[in-house]
């Protein structure tokens, strides 16, 4: 060995738990400090301050306003699309803002430096889909004797399900936004064709979307009441309880899919190249 | 000498546009600087040397090791890259002390090589400030800290003094300097030979790709010196500025630029005129807010050498 070469540097295990720590922080403060975070606060909020309005003025039933807005428009539009502004921008973020070289300089593998940052972003939406779940329940519970019986044990079981979606949804999102640049397109597009439209046909297509499997432990876990579990069966399309698939097969089925997902975004990020475009177009 | 950096026969293709074109190149230890216009691959060649870019036909090693998808190498390099890029809502002591946790330091140690290198750039006034309000020379001065935080053996840096005043350009080269001096590898990149001459007299010039050039700075002096220099600055008393410039007998014209508050400055003698810059920064307040070199004059040496 010349006296330039080096051995390579043994992989230290505790420097690189520090390091990937370090990352973890970094990318939940990099949430919480964007715009993203205001405009889903507000977004957010249209649903709670309907659920208030339309309990104060119309007297709406608490079980239609939990239908409509927690098992709805919640895993239909606020959970996928929290999980897409977040998850599309893991790494497309740094390369827009020039700030990925700073990452990739650091003694971490690329794999292991992506997935750390997946599921720091992963943990941050499961507290902001869990924050709306509860603040759901509260609007249309609040005040009301089935709050502390009813609404809370049920916000456990939603943000449970609804934490296992956003694990499906942020790999296929943070997938999304490796392959395209387009990815929030891409991703409103999905939302809207796939987990909206598809999941709503009752045929074995809707077995590839997230929401379906949502919609399952839901009639499964939540323990309903008759009227208002045939209520969301009847709207589901889901009225035969024996043909869906078992709580532990969605369980295993979301985690699976999202497992492989993520590890083909890994190893997909691994073997990129990052071009940083320097200002004299170098 | 043994290189610390060995470029072997290595290509860089982005589609159509060629980056490197079959680069044979090795870097001894000790400072060297990496001269080039605008596009001639400087930045591609550390992005290729730091292993962010693979090659698209030969081998790229550093200190022996192949450096592609080499994350253990990374403790052993550090990058101070030219894109003006922060985490703005950090203060800059949370930047590097941030990038030193993501070379795998603890809290304690992280946070004392950080003090450390925010000294040693003269950025402890000025650390627990945002980054997002910093200067420009504030700024090269971060990003140099976070680059040294880890103690690396070699250091890679891609123009550390575009658009800094000439006290930041002065201490960033004492900076530099220092490194070399106390054993680590420098390759430091430039568009500017007077940069690049100021750090270190080994240079490797590069156009469009292809290695031009590799020696001591005196042979590209001579060359270059024989095309005036062109330097632009930048003062809110431009025309004040002007007047105290046209007396200097190392002066052969002055230029104002389109752009507010710019004078275009040709020199020959680019080292007398440099040396007096931050004199006339600090007198009469004329307060120059930024100087940079056109990379014109040495455009033209480099279309001498590729065509001679």
């Amino acid at each position: 060995m010349t006296a330039s070469e080096v051995a390579p540097p043994r992989r230290v295990l505790h420097a690189e738990w520090s390091a990937l720590a370090a990352l973890f922080a970094l990318t939940v403060r990099q949430h919480t400090h964007g715009r993203r975070l205001l405009v889903l606060a507000l977004l957010y909020l249209i649903p709670c301050a309907l659920a208030v309005l339309l309990r104060g003025v119309s007297r709406a039933p608490a079980d239609a306003l939990e239908f409509a807005l927690v098992l709805t428009l919640l895993p239909h539009g606020l959970a996928p699309l929290t999980a897409l502004l977040y998850a599309a921008g893991v790494v497309s973020d740094e390369v827009e803002e020039q700030t990925l070289t700073y990452l990739l300089l650091r003694s971490v593998p690329r794999w292991e430096l992506y997935l750390t940052k997946l599921l720091a972003t992963l943990c941050v939406t499961v507290v902001l889909v869990s924050t709306a779940v509860l603040a759901l329940y509260a609007a249309i519970y609040a005040g009301t004797p089935e709050f502390w019986s009813v609404a809370l044990p049920r916000a456990g079981v939603v943000i449970g399900v609804m934490a296992l979606a956003q694990f499906g949804y942020c790999a296929l999102f943070g997938f999304l936004g490796l392959v395209t640049r387009r990815s929030l397109v891409g991703g409103i597009a999905y939302i809207v064709s796939v987990e909206g439209v598809l999941a709503n046909l009752d045929f074995v297509g809707r077995s590839l979307t997230v929401v379906y499997y949502v919609r399952t432990l839901a009639l499964r876990w939540l323990d309903l009441p008759a009227e208002q579990l045939r209520q969301c069966q009847e709207s589901w399309g889901m009225t035969e309880m024996e043909k869906l698939p078992s709580s532990g097969s969605c369980v295993l089925i979301v985690l699976g899919v999202g497992a492989v997902v993520a590890a083909v975004s890994a190893l997909r990020f691994a073997r990129s190249e990052f071009h940083v475009k320097t200002p004299g177009s170098d | 000498m043994t290189p610390i950096i060995e470029f072997d026969g290595v290509s860089k293709w982005y589609g159509d546009v060629i980056g490197l074109n079959k680069l044979t190149l090795h870097v001894p230890a000790g400072v060297t600087g990496l001269l080039g216009p605008n596009g001639a691959g400087k930045s591609t060649f550390l992005q290729l040397a730091t292993g962010q870019l693979r090659p698209s036909q030969g081998t790229v090693r550093v200190l022996g090791q192949g450096v592609w998808d080499n994350p253990a190498l990374n403790r052993l390099i550090g990058l101070c890259p030219e894109q003006d890029a922060f985490y703005e809502w950090m203060t800059g002591h949370d930047f590097v002390r941030t990038c030193a946790r993501l070379s795998g330091m603890g809290r304690r140690e992280a946070t004392a090589a950080a003090d450390r290198a925010m000294q040693l750039v003269g950025m402890t006034e000025n650390m627990n400030r945002a980054v997002k309000g910093y200067s420009k020379g504030m700024r090269q001065r971060t990003k140099l800290a976070q680059a040294l935080v880890h103690q690396p053996r070699v250091l890679f840096l891609d123009e550390p003094l575009t658009g800094t005043d000439p006290v930041a350009r002065r201490d960033l080269i004492d900076v530099i300097r220092a490194l070399g001096a106390s054993g680590c590898s420098v390759v430091v990149s430039s568009h500017v030979l007077h940069e690049i001459h100021s750090l270190t007299s080994r240079i490797v010039l590069l156009h469009r790709g292809r290695l031009v050039a590799q020696g001591h700075v005196r042979e590209i002096r001579d060359l270059i010196d024989k095309h005036p220099h062109r330097i632009v600055l930048v003062c809110d008393k431009f025309r004040e500025l002007a007047s105290k410039l046209a007396t200097c007998a190392d002066v052969d014209g002055i230029k104002f630029l389109d752009r507010e508050s710019g004078l275009l400055v040709e020199t020959r003698q680019p080292d007398t005129f440099y040396a007096r810059l931050p004199g006339l920064a600090l007198s009469d307040g004329l307060a120059l807010r930024e100087v940079y070199s056109e990379d014109d004059n040495l455009e033209a040496v480099f279309k001498y050498l590729v065509n001679r």
